[in-house]
């Protein structure tokens, strides 16, 4: 890994923490997510992953430490930048615009392909066959082609789970953080979302998965971080991961006080 | 129409102004005690426009409105940080400050012999633009519709945009419409700037309809009043407030039954409605509800 030039990773976090009155949810994490790989993120409860997506998002500032996307610092930039410097979400309770329809949630996220950017009036109050059919083929992407008039609270909840994945893809992302997309689902529709981020990761997305059900997170991902108390006690591939003992111990408790 | 039937509708068109600026400002999830005061600058600048400088009608509506504007744009620019409870109270505080402060404003000019301008608590008279110009009740109250319609064509306009939806999204969820790349500060403050625009042009009206205005007429009763109009009629769609004013002026003013007991009924209707009807009449889900039916047919 330190053979590698800067700036070669996605997302880059560099000694980040987050402090809540004392509470150390991210205790000085330092990772690297590779272009074009699905990550795992996985840990006990309050481990902190939950609030390193949000550090990523920029819902709230680090405490210290950095968060770098191709290379390039995003700390102090607000939320809806983000999203234009190519990082998207879903959250982890389905969070829609459920008043609005399906159409309108993807509307707003929905962002134009780099040099075919409408200028500012046609972007706020124009409409364009252009625009049309990319939400179309996003509704198609989805599983959601005939609903796109339906108001999204009406939504079926795997539908709604869809929409949001749809939505975060309609941004054209570079980098898509899904925090517990599983969390809730059968096995059917478990399946049917590692094919949907397998399609995302052919598409040439990199994909930060956040989850509890290791079933997807096996099935899916390249490479996998685990954390506890906000710190990063193991990375490597799936399998190694799997037998890892410090990871069953995070997960299980330790059988011996001293180990911990 | 009657000399009554006209004062009534006249009234009914300026104060739906202030109930589609309330309204604005109810979509993007915030709720203003203040909008009486834009109403109010929009009232005395046009009015000084005409009266003490002289300047055509047109004109002093634009001033007016566009000093409506500024105003909630500054006050919004400090404000914008603050929700809830916290922005309700920071907006009746600034509407109140102004009121109080009306009352200590002299500035009287010499026009024709005569002194006119804002003479503090004895208010502002003579604003006599419509004797000047023997515009009849019956045109102004055309004016008065014709700028209305104008304004609610607009608003119908932004709700089908994507500005329309990003503004609601702001409304629903501001953290969640933040992550879609929505920059909620600036919708707010670009709602909060176009309801004082919207007021500004109702206080212009109203200035030049009554001839007299006084810093009292710009009292929190009219901001609230605004604000039920949008909550009874509903807040899905721009002809809401329309309806809640439609309701209350059209409606109970007609009744003469209940004539002295209005507010009371008033007063109940709003309490009943916010229980069984808690953003109104035409809310979000009616309205599309009636357009899907639209759709269909």
């Amino acid at each position: 890994m330190a053979s590698r030039m800067a700036g070669d990773a996605m997302l880059e976090l560099s000694e980040l923490s987050k402090h809540f009155d004392g509470i150390r949810a991210v205790d000085g994490l330092s990772l690297e997510v590779e272009r074009g790989e699905v990550f795992g993120l996985i840990g006990p409860n309050g481990s902190g992953k939950s609030t390193t997506v949000n550090l990523v998002c920029g819902v709230f500032p680090a405490t210290s430490g950095r968060v770098l996307l191709e290379g390039k610092d995003l700390g102090g930039l607000p939320p809806h930048r983000r999203l234009n410097a190519g990082i998207s979400r879903t959250f982890q309770n389905i969070r829609l615009f459920g008043e609005l329809t399906v159409w309108q949630n993807l509307w707003i996220a929905r962002r134009d392909a780099p040099g075919e950017e409408a200028g500012f009036m046609r972007n706020w109050f124009g409409s364009s066959a252009r625009i049309r059919e990319a939400i179309e083929e996003t509704l198609v992407f989805a599983g959601l082609a005939g609903r796109a008039n339906d108001l999204a609270r009406n939504l079926a909840f795997g539908e709604q789970r869809r929409l949001e994945l749809a939505r975060a893809v309609s941004a054209r992302p570079q980098l898509i953080l899904l925090d517990e997309p599983a969390a809730g689902m059968n096995r059917e529709e478990v399946e049917d979302l590692k094919q949907r981020i397998l399609a995302l990761k052919g598409s040439g997305i990199t994909v930060l998965l956040v989850e509890h059900v290791m079933e997807l997170v096996m099935g899916v991902t390249d490479r996998v971080a685990v954390l506890n108390f906000g710190k990063l006690i193991a990375l490597g591939a799936p399998g190694e991961i799997q037998g890892n003992m410090a990871v069953r111990e995070a997960y299980l408790g330790s059988p011996d006080a001293e180990a911990a | 129409m009657s000399e009554y039937a006209i004062s009534v509708a006249s009234n009914m068109g300026m104060i739906a102004f202030v109930a589609l600026s309330a309204y604005v400002i109810l979509v993007v999830g915030e709720i203003s005690f203040g909008q009486q005061a834009y109403f109010g600058i929009g009232a005395y600048m046009s009015g000084a426009a005409t009266a003490m400088w002289g300047w055509p009608f047109g004109l002093a509506l634009a001033v007016g409105s566009l000093s409506a504007a500024a105003a909630a744009f500054a006050i919004g620019a400090l404000t914008i940080r603050l929700r809830g409870l916290y922005f309700a109270i920071s907006t009746l505080c600034f509407a109140e400050m102004l009121r109080l402060w009306l009352n200590s404003v002299h500035v009287r000019v010499e026009v024709d012999g005569e002194m006119v301008g804002p003479d503090g608590a004895e208010g502002f008279g003579d604003i006599r633009w419509i004797f000047e110009n023997d515009v009849t009740p019956l045109e102004f109250m055309f004016i008065i519709y014709g700028l209305l319609g104008a304004v609610l064509a607009f608003l119908l306009l932004v709700e089908r945009s994507r500005l329309g939806a990003a503004l609601r999204m702001v409304g629903q969820d501001p953290l969640l419409a933040r992550s879609q790349g929505i920059d909620a500060s600036a919708c707010k403050l670009l709602a909060v700037m176009f309801a004082g625009l919207i007021a500004g042009l109702g206080g212009g009206l109203y200035a030049h309809f009554a001839t007299y205005i006084e810093p009292n007429v710009f009292n929190v009763m009219l901001g609230v009043h605004g604000l039920a109009y949008g909550l009874i009629g509903g807040l899905g769609t721009a002809l809401g407030p329309i309806i809640g004013v439609v309701l209350d002026i059209g409606f109970l003013e007609g009744i003469r039954a209940i004539q002295g007991y209005r507010m009371i009924v008033f007063g109940g209707l709003v309490a009943i409605l916010l229980i069984v009807m808690p953003r109104g009449i035409l809310d979000e889900t009616r309205v599309y509800r009636i357009k899907r039916w639209m759709r269909r047919t």
